[in-house]
């Protein structure tokens, strides 16, 4: 299938630190691509530039064949990409529903107030999290947090969607739960990138894995080929285990 | 129905206050348009820095500039226009402002205000002084109290009524999100620095309104009046006096502290600003949501169903035992003051809805 979203040179510097370099990456519709690598290796910064959260030094971003690269944030989720963030950021003192308005109303497919209501209290219902639409963020448990903002990520109709260590924290219950969200949005034709630790979750959704280290690609391929790669071995667990 | 039954009272209200001229002495008018006249500046400054947080000092600036375009041009041409010609000024120093500004932040953007009435107030002193040699206006037109008085209730209408849609509209939740979380807001979409500028202008344009229905008033204006820098911070006490998560918040600090400040100023002249400082600090301390606050807080103790498991003896005796408690200072008033305030601390409400 055509890739929709064409990473390509990607480079990111923050002083002498090379934070990305280089890098390239596509996904296609419907497809979870895995982005693993040890922490400080650039993934969140990766995602933070394809969001445009940051903006790039090098390097182009395509969705769907367009140039988005010097495009600001809030255009590019008009472009349909979105994400979540490590850190819920959700607004803390508003009732959930007011972030997830907020997504309906200035997403890609923009709505007014009163339309706004009804969809982001459907959004919310298909999240199982329709009675939880009146709380703040601090009523919520952590993984309705996540889900709330999964509702707002949704809510602008994204085509790509990059979820940053969504399902990290959670209890095994949860995690199948999290697990079935995440099908369930490439099974809509959303392309998925999962920065994720939970290589239980990376090999059962992903068909393809991506691992970074240092700022750079080392690997690229299925996940059972992947893991076993030894440069990524001696990434995660260093030289002496690589042998 | 209940949406019917508010409109009607509050159309009975304005009606009310429209006849308030005809039904008081001409003191007590004069102390209504003060009144309103505050009311409209609080509520438009409420409307920009209660939503994006932002801490204006520059409603000097816009209020002035409308005062002193009508001063300048009075005699020139009829005083509709120039109110027209203020208006316009106003709206294209807020866009200049705006679009410098709002990209700064916290306290860069205070000093900023600030710093704007001060800068116009000394360029007007100058050119005055030494271009047009006058120092100072005056202000004659067939414009009474009646007038102006009117006109700035037509003001205070048409603000809440602004707040009132904005409250149910796109740019009025963007601004909600924004004042909470700027990053998520540009994550859903939000323009941030254009919703910022919208609503930046829209404050000030009432403000400058206000100064230029303000400026007959008066009747003699110099620079060192209109400028005012005391009026910007009347205006944010005020404002966080009332209370700023509801619209009809700073209606409860511009009452209380016009009342004040007309009696203070009769009285006491000198110990207004003293006064008005005092009530910054209270606020700050120990009023984080405002008198709205205390208002909701109140109202959700009503409401709560009356139990008292121990019969009404119980509180009694809780009173009693802490009364009759002997009094230790372990660690001395500081350690008294400490505990008082982290009580104090742990006592106020996250604050928002």
């Amino acid at each position: 299938m055509a890739a929709l979203l064409e990473v390509d040179g990607l480079t990111k510097a923050f002083g002498g630190l090379i934070a990305v370099n280089d890098m390239s990456l596509s996904v296609s519709p419907g497809e979870v691509l895995g982005l693993i690598g040890p922490n400080g290796s650039g993934k969140t910064t990766l995602l933070n530039l394809i969001a445009g959260t940051i903006r790039s030094d090098a390097g182009t971003i395509r969705i769907g064949g367009e140039d988005v690269t010097r495009l600001p944030n809030h255009l590019r989720v008009r472009k349909r990409i979105n994400r979540t963030f490590q850190l819920v950021r959700m607004p803390p003192n508003l009732p959930a529903i007011v972030g997830v308005m907020a997504g309906v109303m200035y997403g890609a497919e923009p709505k007014r107030y009163k339309d706004a209501e009804y969809e982001a209290a459907g959004i919310l219902g298909e999240l199982n999290l329709l009675l939880k639409a009146g709380y703040r963020l601090d009523q919520l448990t952590y993984i309705e947090q996540k889900r709330v903002e999964l509702a707002r990520a949704l809510a602008t109709k994204p085509r790509v969607l990059l979820l940053d260590e969504w399902l990290s924290g959670l209890s095994p219950g949860e995690l199948d739960g999290g697990m079935s969200v995440v099908w369930s949005l490439a099974a809509q034709g959303i392309a998925v990138i999962l920065v994720e630790h939970v290589m239980t979750a990376v090999r059962a959704l992903c068909s393809r894995v991506v691992v970074m280290n240092a700022g750079v690609k080392i690997a690229e391929g299925p996940p059972g080929e992947v893991l076993r790669d030894a440069e990524v071995i001696r990434a995660y667990l260093g030289d002496d285990d690589a042998a | 129905m209940r949406v019917s039954l508010a409109i009607i009272a509050l159309a009975l209200l304005v009606a009310a206050l429209a006849a308030v001229p005809w039904l008081v002495s001409d003191y007590g008018l004069g102390f209504m348009i003060n009144l309103m006249c505050y009311l409209v500046l609080t509520v438009a400054w409420a409307l920009f820095s209660g939503t994006t947080r932002y801490v204006s000092l520059a409603t000097a600036a816009f209020f002035g500039l409308g005062a002193y375009t009508v001063a300048m041009l009075i005699k020139e041409m009829p005083i509709y226009t120039t109110f027209g010609v203020a208006l316009v000024l106003g709206t294209l120093m807020a866009l200049l402002v705006g679009l410098v500004t709002l990209r700064i932040s916290g306290m860069f953007f205070v000093i900023f205000g600030f710093g704007l009435s001060e800068l116009m107030r000394e360029l007007l002193v100058w050119w005055e002084i030494n271009k047009t040699h006058t120092m100072g206006r005056y202000v004659f037109v067939p414009f009474n109290t009646t007038m102006i008085y009117e006109h700035l209730l037509g003001l205070a209408v048409l603000v809440f009524l602004v707040g009132w849609l904005l409250r149910r509209s796109r740019l009025g939740v963007a601004l909600l999100v924004i004042g909470d979380d700027e990053t998520m807001a540009r994550q859903a979409g939000i323009n941030v620095p254009v919703a910022k500028l919208v609503i930046f202008v829209i404050s000030s344009v009432f403000m400058t309104a206000v100064g230029a229905v303000m400026a007959p008033r008066f009747g003699y204006l110099t620079p060192n009046f209109a400028f005012n820098p005391l009026i910007s911070f009347q205006v944010v006490i005020m404002a966080l006096l009332g209370g700023m998560q509801r619209l009809w918040g700073p209606v409860l600090g511009v009452v209380p502290l016009v009342l004040l400040s007309e009696f203070l100023q009769v009285r006491f002249p000198f110990w207004f600003s003293v006064f008005l400082g005092l009530v910054f600090m209270i606020i700050v301390y120990f009023l984080p949501r405002g008198i709205t606050g205390l208002v909701e807080d109140g109202w959700r103790v009503l409401r709560r169903p009356i139990s008292l498991p121990r019969g009404v003896t119980g509180p009694l005796i809780d009173v009693w035992g802490s009364l009759s408690r002997p009094i230790s200072l372990p660690r001395g008033i500081a350690g008294l003051v400490e505990d008082i305030w982290a009580r104090l601390v742990r006592r106020q409400p996250t604050g928002g809805r």
